[in-house]
């Protein structure tokens, strides 16, 4: 409970010094806050102290002996040596960074592609806009069962396939492990160019027009005005929206579980899907809480840099 | 800027195409559900892009009322899943939208609760899948799995940085006149924020729970490991609808998947306006 305190002494002494804010403010004001931090603290101190002691012990649910017992199997940090040998493991994380560094330039390209044909008016632009962001409304493992229907050797894509080059075709794709990783990282960037697309227009919009009017009538032609003065202001809008698509898609499960379960064999097994197997397949508790905490650890990096980019960009209008 | 015709006939082709790529998948799953058992998959020549002979037998199936021409009946129908979902996102908003609400106005207004908004971020950076082993623990010493106040609970918490953020941002737009105009007319300030500045901001709170819905409504993973038979959910319960048996069951799943799919997208296309804000944690409006 110390933290809850220390919280509260110092949300209180913040509203104290700010000038004209009476004692009934910082007490309602704390009052305010309370669930939230109650909940915040639920799901992060207590956790985070239990996956760090269930970590350094054997335990799994199966053991016979109750989690606050898991000290009469500790095993000294084999967990952590352990993962540094697990080769499922690293390959696996270097799945996830194959498709981030496939799905998420793709996403990015495609979506600044679409925004700039969207930055001025034409007619059917509303309607356009509302269909091409409709991927992302749809729910993740429904995405990934449309695609798991599409990739079929009898469905869809290999009928189109099959009219472009004329032969028929029988490709399947979810059983071939290129193909199957191709077939999920296809399935990502169908559902996430839109969010790529919605934030991007929404900083191009934000471009002056008159700059952009000077420029042209300086005679800069369309790539050079883009690349001088709308990449420059759109700088941070571009940082934000990778920042958000690259930890997205670190997660990413939903779609690609659906489809493929990892396989064939391994063939699409990223870290969450491989994080998942090991929870209900090989139920080593143990272990997976010393592999959730390294990447805890490398993400709260991760985290405190993107905080400081999204407090910059504050400063900036969009 | 004048445009010249090139560049409009490249635009518009352009975008056809987005379009084309973008309702293809979506488009076959429609059709996919309205097809009888013989269409559902077929090779080359004979695959059928759109239902020959259209039937809702997908839909009777999913709810149970009809097993025809399907190989065999389902233990349990679509509608517990359909509840289960319904009730875990409904109070799973509630749960994020009340405390979020609650601390966004305090730290808005009073200053209180500095490090909410980093806090906040961080959960959400977090893989659900890396913290899920002690939620499991948890949840089941407080006899929380299988149900969908469960479910609810980690909902509220999951999606509780978006509607903190939302509301913040919300709270720092909003002008304080009235605000300040109440407190001078005697008002305590726990009365101005619920009898002034809530009903003042209806819509904002409208956009942000339906904004946090549709994050509640789309979990699959939380569900997959906290739910297993009473309580699944619709995306959960959708994965179950094959088995070594039956095979895959296209034209359910598909059904199920369509009535997944129609509220969100339904909510989403009605905040359009605020999905920016939601999506970068306020940092960018619209």
């Amino acid at each position: 409970m110390s933290a809850v305190t220390a919280t509260m002494s110092e949300g209180d002494m913040d509203a104290r010094t700010k000038p004209a804010t009476p004692d009934e403010g910082a007490r309602l004001g704390f009052r305010l806050t309370l669930p939230a931090q109650i909940l915040v603290l639920f799901i992060s101190a207590f956790p985070l102290l239990m996956q760090l002691y269930i970590s350094v012990t054997d335990w799994s649910p199966l053991s016979g002996v109750g989690w606050w017992n898991a000290w009469e199997m500790w095993n000294s940090f084999a967990n952590y040596t352990d993962l540094a040998a697990d080769t499922r493991f690293w390959s696996a994380l270097q799945r996830t960074a194959i498709v981030m560094l496939v799905c998420v330039p793709a996403e990015f390209l495609l979506g600044l592609a679409l925004a700039t044909l969207f930055a001025d008016d034409f007619p059917g632009k509303r309607i356009f806009y509302s269909i091409l962001l409709m991927p992302m409304m749809v729910v993740p493992a429904v995405a990934g069962y449309m695609f798991f229907m599409l990739f079929q050797s009898g469905g869809p894509v290999n009928d189109i396939l099959a009219r472009i080059i004329g032969t028929p075709l029988t490709i399947a794709w979810l059983s071939d492990p290129t193909l199957a990783l191709i077939a999920v990282m296809i399935a990502d960037i169908w559902q996430w160019t839109p969010l790529m697309f919605l934030i991007l227009l929404a900083g191009l919009v934000g471009v002056p027009e008159d700059q952009m009017k000077a420029a042209t009538l300086l005679g800069a032609n369309a790539w050079q005005r883009f690349t001088t003065i709308v990449l420059p202001k759109m700088k941070t809008i571009i940082i934000i929206a990778l920042a958000i698509r690259v930890i997205e898609n670190f997660k990413i499960f939903d779609t690609l579980y659906i489809m493929t379960g990892g396989g064939p064999g391994v063939a699409t097994e990223t870290i969450s899907v491989y994080i998942y197997k090991v929870t209900t397949q090989d139920l080593i508790w143990g272990y997976v809480a010393a592999i959730a905490l390294a990447i805890l650890i490398v993400l709260s990096i991760v985290a405190v840099y993107a905080m400081k980019r999204m407090a910059k960009s504050r400063e900036v209008p969009a | 800027m004048k445009r010249s015709i090139p560049f409009e006939i490249f635009r518009y082709a352009a975008i056809l195409a987005a379009m084309a790529a973008t309702l293809v998948p979506i488009l076959w799953m429609v059709s996919m559900a309205f097809k009888p058992i013989g269409e559902w998959s077929a090779t080359g020549a004979d695959l059928t892009w759109w239902p020959k002979q259209p039937t809702l037998a997908n839909f009777q199936f999913v709810f149970g009322h009809s097993t025809n021409d399907l190989i065999v009946a389902l233990d349990h129908t679509a509608l517990k899943p359909i509840l289960s979902s319904l009730l875990s996102a409904v109070f799973g908003t509630a749960i994020a939208m009340s405390a979020g609400t609650a601390a966004a106005y305090g730290l808005s207004r009073f200053g209180s609760g500095q490090n909410l908004p980093l806090a906040l971020i961080q959960l959400r950076l977090f893989p659900p899948m890396a913290v899920m082993i002690p939620v499991m623990i948890m949840w089941a010493f407080l006899n929380l799995n299988d149900t969908w106040w469960g479910l609810a609970l980690i909902y509220g918490i999951v999606t509780l940085p978006f509607a903190f953020w939302l509301m913040k941002t919300f709270f720092d737009d909003m002008p304080r006149e009235i605000e300040e105009a109440a407190l001078v007319e005697g008002c305590s300030r726990l009365r101005v924020f619920t009898r002034i500045t809530l009903p003042m901001m209806r819509a904002p709170l409208a956009s942000a729970a339906l904004f946090v819905f549709i994050l509640n409504w789309s979990d699959y993973l939380i569900a997959l490991l906290l739910t297993t038979r009473e309580w699944v959910t619709i995306p959960v319960y959708m994965a179950s609808l094959s088995s070594s048996m039956t095979g895959q069951l296209y034209g359910a799943k598909a059904a199920l998947g369509l009535i997944a799919a129609v509220p969100p997208v339904i909510m989403g296309i009605a905040i359009q306006r605020h999905l920016v804000r939601g999506l970068t944690f306020g940092a960018l409006k619209q």
